[in-house]
């Protein structure tokens, strides 16, 4: 059972890094914000693998606010970029 | 922003949840991860998502910025009176052990109020921290 979750741990450190790749390679805004929705996500099931191996229950709470301030930062920065002219 | 239903529509259903979660931090820091600060922040947070969705200035109608600053000032004031207390019943600074009947008790009333007023503060720090960010665009 140890091994499967580890195993699903580095399958999901594999995807976080081939969206840091995609955020590197990419020249449009959208698609940068896009991969750091995507590596938000991926973190936050992260978190919830490390707690589901530890038995603690706080590992919840801290994803449940990890998916909180992704959500309310992706919005931030879509709204800070349609207010400005050359992105249009 | 009025022609992004999704947003809208999604802000209007978590924004409670979002200050119910904000309490439940605020009241349970002793017990599991969390506290004053973090309580404060996501509760900040909840309001300045409403904001940002429904218009900059829609939350200075609720919270104006003279009533802000009064309630963190409130906050202060909350924090310092407690710890205040303790010197008045012959103890420490911020001895809680001397606030209740049993030792027990005044750990719990002392830690309650003295994490209620970091978390008013904080939360209220970070609502000015949002206004001010506005009125600095609207200077420029």
């Amino acid at each position: 059972m140890i091994n499967l979750i580890t195993l699903i741990i580095a399958v999901l450190c594999l995807a976080i890094f081939i969206s840091i790749i995609r955020f590197i390679t990419a020249d449009d805004i959208y698609t940068k914000i896009l991969t750091v929705n995507l590596i938000g996500t991926k973190i936050i099931l992260l978190v919830l693998l490390f707690g589901a191996l530890s038995v603690k229950k706080d590992f919840t709470d801290i994803a449940m606010i990890y998916a909180l301030i992704n959500f309310i930062s992706t919005i931030v920065i879509l709204k800070y970029y349609e207010d400005k002219e050359e992105y249009k | 922003m009025k022609q992004h239903t999704i947003p809208r529509i999604i802000t209007k259903l978590i924004v409670p949840f979002i200050l119910l979660f904000g309490l439940y931090v605020q009241f349970h820091g002793e017990i599991s991860a969390g506290g004053g600060f973090q309580a404060g922040v996501i509760f900040a947070s909840g309001f300045i998502l409403y904001n940002v969705i429904f218009g900059i200035n829609v939350g200075e109608k609720i919270l104006p910025i003279g009533l802000t600053i009064s309630i963190m000032a409130f906050g202060i004031f909350l924090y310092i009176f407690v710890g205040l207390l303790g010197i008045l019943m012959g103890g420490n600074y911020l001895d809680y052990n001397l606030l209740g009947e049993s030792k027990v008790q005044g750990q719990i009333i002392g830690i309650f109020l003295v994490e209620l007023g970091v978390g008013i503060t904080v939360s209220s720090v970070m609502i000015l921290i949002y206004y001010s960010f506005n009125k600095f665009e609207d200077n420029k």
